[in-house]
């Protein structure tokens, strides 16, 4: 039953997203010689938001209470879309969904992050969607340019393409633009820098500041789903080896999460090589992404 | 910094006195007040210039019948500013023509006309807070631009300060800080204690200079009681100046990177002050080096086996340095943030009296060991790196050279330590005789300026460490750049807030 099976998926990536998260934590703090957390830390951590209780500026509207619900909502239904560990007959998982769905679910957070009329939220909320508008185009260009050789924009279907083809030109360059995406996508270093507790450089954190509680637990838990999510994309549509939901076979399942694993270690690795660009020149980076997705397209 | 030359005016002519000096390019040290009124009758608002390799006191003496006011200097010399509103809040003394009529240590919350610092003032006394009083902060108005407050509570474990932001977009256009959160009264404490006992508080005014502190307190007792320490004691008290150096610059220079969120740098810095404090807490039983420097001379020696510690430490510390610094220099990325980042014009750091690696990041070289010998430096081989960028990355090269100076002036303390008397006994001195007593801390000069009461006791101890003339300068610093990249600026100087709050 293909309704079954989708259930599984989504089930497995909500619990899993926490782990992929520790191991990333993990990774960055070896790499910068320090013991750091387990890697289960995160399950603690979200446990702990969930059943805490929160207060609220009384000067907010509903936009601020619904936002973690909706930035929740749009990660689970991103990982109802997105062709991740087995078939599950879901046809209409659209590239432009996907884009739109985070799309949504940001706007949510963006429109927060002014209601509570904090100024570190406001200027989260702003750099936010300064952000999201240099990215939202390369992640488009670079879909696109597996869409192109799929002749589909159904991400099951770009993805089984992408697993028949094999390593090409343009699959590489796409690779590189859509590593660029994820970077600035999760908030983290060269574009953001999710460890930081200076609020003045925040992007996301500081789009988020003003929550406490089980909304904060939400939002990270959310947050971390949405990365695990990217990552399975970007395994599964350029890094085109056998995808576990077109073979199925327990090698293939094992393969998958191999590469989850290795991306995870390799956001860790590019978090420790280099520190944070200026805010202005983050334009530049998104540049040479948007550069290579359009290279990638054209190679196609 | 023994005054070449005292020049004792009216407080009423103090303005025209000070420009003279001022006008001829005299630099303003330090200011402050003295109530003196049990001892001769006045208040002495008392001004510190440097000059030509030397120094002149100016003393303005204001009669206690008169109205208790003085022209205020800070219209030409803006290095006055903060002294004279501190001397307007703890004596009461009014700056008439002051361009900033606030307060700076007292704040909205402490009642009218209580003056801490005057001699009728009991420390005892209870003070009723006033509540729901006003701080007005330097803002901005208009279409399209908006303030940003931070603090005084910080989001990372640090100390309380203030600041506003007038934004326009992503641009800060001005910053105005409110200090002096938690101001200890230390000097008002002293007042009173022996002066073996004032040591322990001085050399607790602040963690990362306490040698420092301690040094200028001790040399301003030896001063007024004739004593010259030992050669050892001096290479002795140099050694933990130079160690308190040491690790202050190899964790400043982490942390500046914390403000770029480099963690590789971050975490080398971290690594290596530890490698230096736990050297230093072998050495002193303290890991800030407090109790080595003592009134007189210094309480420890030196055995072979710490000695060797230290070499080792030395031998460890220099390649893994060098092994950071390469990490800094043909690293465009890290560059890029730092260069051109958090600009101290030169002449904004003269005027301002900025001192240590702020001012030898800007082109004013100045440097106490050198310019006021003290202890055993004029023996040593001094290196001062000074930079004229004024901007981020100088004050990074700045520590960077003298980190490597420092553990090439360690070496050399090492090498040429002569025996001698650990402490000399420190013999009384008269009553109301005064002095002053400096150091070049990490952050860049310290003075003190201490007067004895009756049996060996202080009567008025002036504390000026180099936070004080350095916190303006991050408000000049600021402007021009985007706000994401002020933790960067103020991480580059790196100031004490405990320095202020003396």
């Amino acid at each position: 039953m293909p309704y079954e099976s989708l259930l599984i998926q989504v089930v497995l990536v909500l619990l899993l997203a926490p782990l992929v998260q520790g191991v990333i934590k993990n990774t960055k703090a070896r790499f910068q010689s320090r013991r750091g957390p387990g890697y289960l830390q995160p399950y603690y951590d979200y446990a702990k938001f969930l059943r805490k209780d929160y207060v609220v500026s009384p000067t907010t509207s509903w936009v601020f209470h619904v936002a973690p619900y909706v930035y929740f909502g749009a990660a689970v239904a991103a990982a109802l879309f997105v062709p991740t560990l087995m078939n599950t007959g879901v046809t209409f998982n659209n590239l432009f969904i996907l884009v739109y769905v985070f799309a949504l679910g940001r706007f949510f957070l963006a429109a927060a992050s002014l209601d509570a009329g904090s100024a570190f939220g406001g200027m989260g909320g702003s750099r936010e969607m300064y952000i999201a508008v240099l990215v939202e185009p390369i992640l488009m260009l670079t879909l696109f340019s597996v869409a192109m050789g799929a002749q589909t924009t159904t991400l099951s279907g770009m993805a089984a393409w992408a697993s028949g083809t094999g390593l090409t030109f343009s699959g590489l360059l796409a690779a590189l633009a859509f590593l660029i995406v994820l970077v600035a996508e999760t908030g983290r270093i060269p574009v953001d820098n999710p460890d930081t507790h200076l609020e003045l450089t925040m992007i996301h954190e500081g789009m988020v500041l003003e929550y406490s509680g089980r909304p904060t637990g939400l939002i990270f838990w959310a947050a971390s789903v949405k990365q695990l999510v990217l990552i399975v994309v970007f395994v599964n549509l350029f890094v085109p080896w056998a995808p576990p939901f077109v073979e199925g076979t327990v090698l293939s399942w094992a393969l998958f999460a191999l590469k989850v694993l290795v991306t995870a270690v390799l956001l860790a690795a590019i978090e420790t090589s280099t520190n944070k660009i200026r805010l202005f020149r983050a334009p530049g980076l998104l540049a040479a992404g948007g550069v290579l997705a359009l290279l990638a397209l054209a190679a196609q | 910094m023994l005054p070449h030359d005292t020049k004792i005016v009216p407080a009423f002519q103090l303005r025209e006195t000070a420009y003279a000096i001022s006008r001829e390019g005299g630099r303003l040290l330090a200011m402050f007040a003295n109530d003196e009124r049990p001892v001769c009758g006045k208040f002495v608002i008392y001004c510190l210039f440097s000059n030509d390799g030397g120094t002149v006191l100016v003393k303005g003496l204001l009669d206690r019948d008169e109205t208790p006011e003085f022209p205020s200097i800070s219209p030409e010399i803006p290095a006055a500013a903060w002294y004279e509103r501190e001397i307007r809040d703890l004596f009461g003394l009014k700056p008439v023509g002051h361009p900033d009529p606030r307060r700076l240590v007292l704040h909205e919350n402490f009642p009218d006309g209580v003056h801490p610092l005057r001699k009728d003032f009991d420390t005892r006394t209870p003070i009723e807070t006033v509540v729901g009083g006003e701080f007005p902060m330097a803002g901005v108005s208009g279409e399209g631009v908006f303030e940003v407050p931070v603090g005084p509570i910080h989001a990372g474990i640090i100390e309380p300060g203030h600041f506003r932001f007038s934004q326009a977009g992503e641009m800060m256009m001005r910053l105005d800080a409110k200090m002096f959160f938690v101001h200890r009264g230390i000097e008002k404490a002293v007042e009173g204690q022996p002066l073996a006992d004032a040591f322990y508080r001085v050399e607790r005014i602040s963690g990362i200079a306490s040698v420092a502190h301690a040094l200028a307190y001790s040399q301003a007792v030896e001063s007024l009681a004739g004593v010259v320490p030992s050669g050892r004691a001096r290479y002795l008290r140099a050694l933990v100046a130079e160690m308190e150096r040491l690790y202050n610059h190899v964790g400043d220079i982490g942390n500046m990177c914390a403000g770029i969120g480099f963690a590789v740098a971050i975490m080398a810095g971290a690594r290596m002050k530890e490698a230096v404090m736990q050297v230093s807490d072998r050495l002193t039983g303290n890991r800030f080096l407090r109790g080595m420097v003592a009134p007189g001379g210094v309480r420890r020696d030196i055995d072979a086996a710490t000695e060797q510690a230290i070499r080792t430490l030395l031998d460890a510390l220099e390649p893994d340095f060098t092994e950071l610094v390469g990490l800094f220099r043909e690293n465009d990325e890290l560059l890029e943030r730092m260069n051109t980042t958090g600009i101290v014009p030169k002449q904004a750091a003269f005027d301002l009296g900025v001192t240590g690696v702020g001012a030898r990041a800007s082109g004013v070289d100045t440097d106490y060991r050198r310019d006021f010998p003290y202890g055993c430096y004029p023996d040593l081989a001094l290196s001062i790196p000074v930079y004229t960028a004024g901007d981020v990355a100088a004050r990074l090269w700045v520590r960077v050279d003298e980190t490597y100076a420092c553990i090439r002036l360690i070496r050399q303390i090492l090498d040429q330590m002569p025996e001698g008397e650990l402490r000399l006994p420190v013999p009384s001195i008269p009553a109301h005789s005064s002095a002053f007593g400096w150091a070049e801390s990490s952050q860049g000069g310290v003075i003190h300026w201490l007067m004895t009461g009756k049996d060996d006791t202080v009567y008025r101890l002036f504390v000026r460490a180099a936070a004080y003339p350095n916190w303006p300068a991050l408000t000049v610093a600021a402007p021009g750049n985007i706000i994401p990249d002020f933790p960067l600026i103020n991480k580059s100087f790196e100031l004490s807030y405990a320095c202020l709050d003396r």
